[in-house]
């Protein structure tokens, strides 16, 4: 069996938090005898990641999602569990490890503010030992695929947002990381900036075989790149497996809007609902796991003259935000 | 040990050239520490004019004790930067601590070379015209031994003071704000030293012999250089202990600082 590039095993983070009155005196009280409360920031969390899989890491503010990625990326020792990152315990061998991941925060930098981007580049070089005829090979291709040349001898301080984060996912990938750890790469990004982005991080993914991790809040991103994801909430994972799966399952009503010839008295029938209508136009919304558009379509067409229509799926944005308010996934699937 | 001291002269140089990228504002800090720090002695010795001694100190020996503490501390300031509480409080903030920890190098190597504040030269430069001016005016006798004994004593200083700088820093690690508290030995404890620890009442000597022992790095190698008879309970040996007190509080020093890290380790900010 080929081992896992990542296993991580009923991992747990539990903090302390004071517990005390935001007011004077309890903030003497809290000097005095210390009050804590416990909150688990990670709860038995389990899964395990195949060398080059690309894997979504989702989950709504203040899931366990960045707590997660400090236990995988060694900044933070777990309290109960265990994480095995390519053989080796994260915390444990810190410069050895670290020495083989990389990492890209899209709201940090590990650049040098004040110096041109090539100067940054080469220090990671001395940082990371890496061989002078790798670095050469590596920052060629690079520069390339993230058309860094237009930038490289400018001071990171006046790069445009887009232009650091190439400079900042070329600096991660310098040193031939094996796992590469994404968190917001495109936020704040215009469209053609994202698209960029993305296509560099899958070129990677699939020429490098290196396994990536994405936490991101757009989801578009995800859909985009991950074919699996993890879905987190209070702590828990509460999905893990295909992205089209999950869409699947989820996914609510689809629409169907309709262009009619002239204004008739619109009602809702069979399966169909009317969401809106408005002259000649109107919306109407179908439970797709009990009727297909082809059915939906031809049901509007016997009671109505329809000129035009356009089946509408919803995206998956809007899935995912349906399961994390509705809590979707805390029931167990039908049948089960 | 090559490689770290390599790493370290880049890391440190970066520093440099990202300072002098802004060459007036850099200009300006070093002028202005110097102009600051040397106000301090005139008035000294604008009070000593009127007072002649203290505690039977002349204005040279003052001033060669206190611009020994000043070089000191100066050089200090520039090399543990990193660790001053005031700086390692925004670096743990603003995440910048993390980034370090991603890095596979040695977690200290790194923050000595995340700051390197070249302005606080204005410092020791003013700390060496004080002692220059001190050295001359309390006619020191040279010897060979006073000669090699100086940069020892020096550098008793620049590790003593850092380890202070250490400690502080570390406590970020509980804090995350720097705490007040630690300015008190830091800063304070380098006002303290540029004076007689004679006096100050006995507690303060006490504390500042058995729990932080500057005295040993300033006051007491300086009864050495002045030939003066020591008048605490200390027989003149003594003054030869700055190296082995500064080594041992910059060893303990780090051992907190690794037992801090840990704790970081475990609770994050």
């Amino acid at each position: 069996m080929i081992p896992k590039m990542i296993d991580v095993k009923h991992l747990t983070k539990t903090f302390r938090q004071a517990d005390h009155k935001r007011d004077l005196a309890g903030t003497l009280r809290q000097l005095v005898a210390p009050k804590y409360r416990e909150i688990k920031a990670v709860e038995d969390v389990s899964f395990s990641l195949d060398r080059g899989e690309f894997v979504g890491y989702l989950g709504p503010n203040g899931a366990g999602k960045s707590t997660t990625i400090k236990m995988l990326t060694g900044l933070l020792v777990p309290s109960a569990g265990e994480v095995l990152v390519d053989g080796m315990i994260p915390w444990k061998q810190r410069t050895q490890y670290v020495a083989r991941i990389g990492a890209v925060f899209g709201q940090r930098s590990s650049l040098w503010w004040d110096l041109p981007v090539i100067d940054s580049l080469e220090l990671l070089q001395s940082l990371y030992k890496i061989p002078a005829q790798r670095f050469k090979s590596n920052l060629a291709e690079y520069r390339a695929l993230l058309q860094l040349d237009e930038f490289l001898g400018s001071p990171v301080r006046s790069l445009s947002l887009g232009q650091r984060m190439r400079a900042e996912l070329c600096a991660a990938l310098l040193h031939d990381p094996k796992l590469l750890f994404l968190d917001e790469p495109t936020i704040g990004l215009d469209v053609v900036a994202k698209e960029r982005i993305r296509r560099f991080v899958q070129h990677i993914n699939r020429e490098r075989e290196t396994t990536i991790i994405l936490t991101t809040h757009d989801l578009s991103d995800i859909e985009r790149l991950c074919k699996r994801v993890i879905i987190l909430d209070h702590g828990r994972i509460l999905y893990d497996g295909l992205l089209q799966t999950l869409v699947e399952r989820f996914e609510g009503e689809h629409l169907i809007r309709l262009t009619l010839v002239n204004s008739p008295q619109l009602i809702a029938f069979d399966g169909l609902r009317l969401v809106s209508s408005d002259g000649i136009q109107a919306v109407y919304a179908y439970d797709h796991h009990s009727l297909s558009g082809a059915e939906a379509l031809r049901k509007l067409q016997e009671k109505y003259e329809v000129i035009d229509f356009e089946l509408v799926r919803p995206s998956v944005e809007e899935t995912i935000r349906r399961i994390y308010e509705e809590k979707l996934l805390l029931e167990p699937p039908p049948g089960s | 040990m090559r490689r770290t001291v390599i790493l370290y002269f880049k890391l440190i140089g970066i520093q440099i050239r990202s300072q002098l990228e802004y060459r007036v504002s850099f200009l300006m800090d070093v002028v202005s520490t110097f102009i600051l720090n040397f106000s301090y002695f005139v008035a000294l010795a604008l009070i000593l004019e009127r007072f002649g001694t203290v505690a039977g100190w002349t204005l040279g020996d003052l001033a060669f004790l206190a611009g020994l503490a000043e070089m000191g501390f100066g050089l200090m300031d520039l090399v543990f930067s990193g660790f001053d509480p005031d700086g390692f409080s925004q670096f743990v903030r603003l995440g910048k601590f993390d980034q370090m920890l991603l890095r596979p190098v040695n977690i200290s190597l790194q923050v000595f070379g995340s700051r390197f504040l070249v302005r606080r030269l204005g410092r020791f430069v003013e700390g060496c015209v004080i002692f220059g001016i001190g050295a001359g005016l309390a006619h020191i006798q040279w010897t060979l031994g006073k000669v090699l004994y100086l940069p020892v004593v020096l550098l008793s200083i620049v590790a003593g003071m850092g380890a202070l700088f250490v400690v502080g820093g570390t406590l970020i690690f509980w804090t995350v704000q720097p705490v007040v508290v630690v300015n008190i030995v830091t800063y304070g404890g380098n006002e303290l030293m540029s004076y007689p620890i004679t006096i100050y009442p006995r507690w303060i000597q006490g504390f500042f012999t058995y729990v932080i022992p500057l005295v040993f790095l300033n006051y007491l190698p300086g009864l050495y250089f002045l030939n003066k008879p020591g008048l605490l309970d200390f027989p003149p040996i003594f003054s030869f202990a700055a190296p082995f007190a500064a080594a041992l509080m910059l060893f303990l020093a780090f051992q907190f600082w690794r037992f801090g890290l840990k704790h970081y380790q475990s609770t994050g900010t």
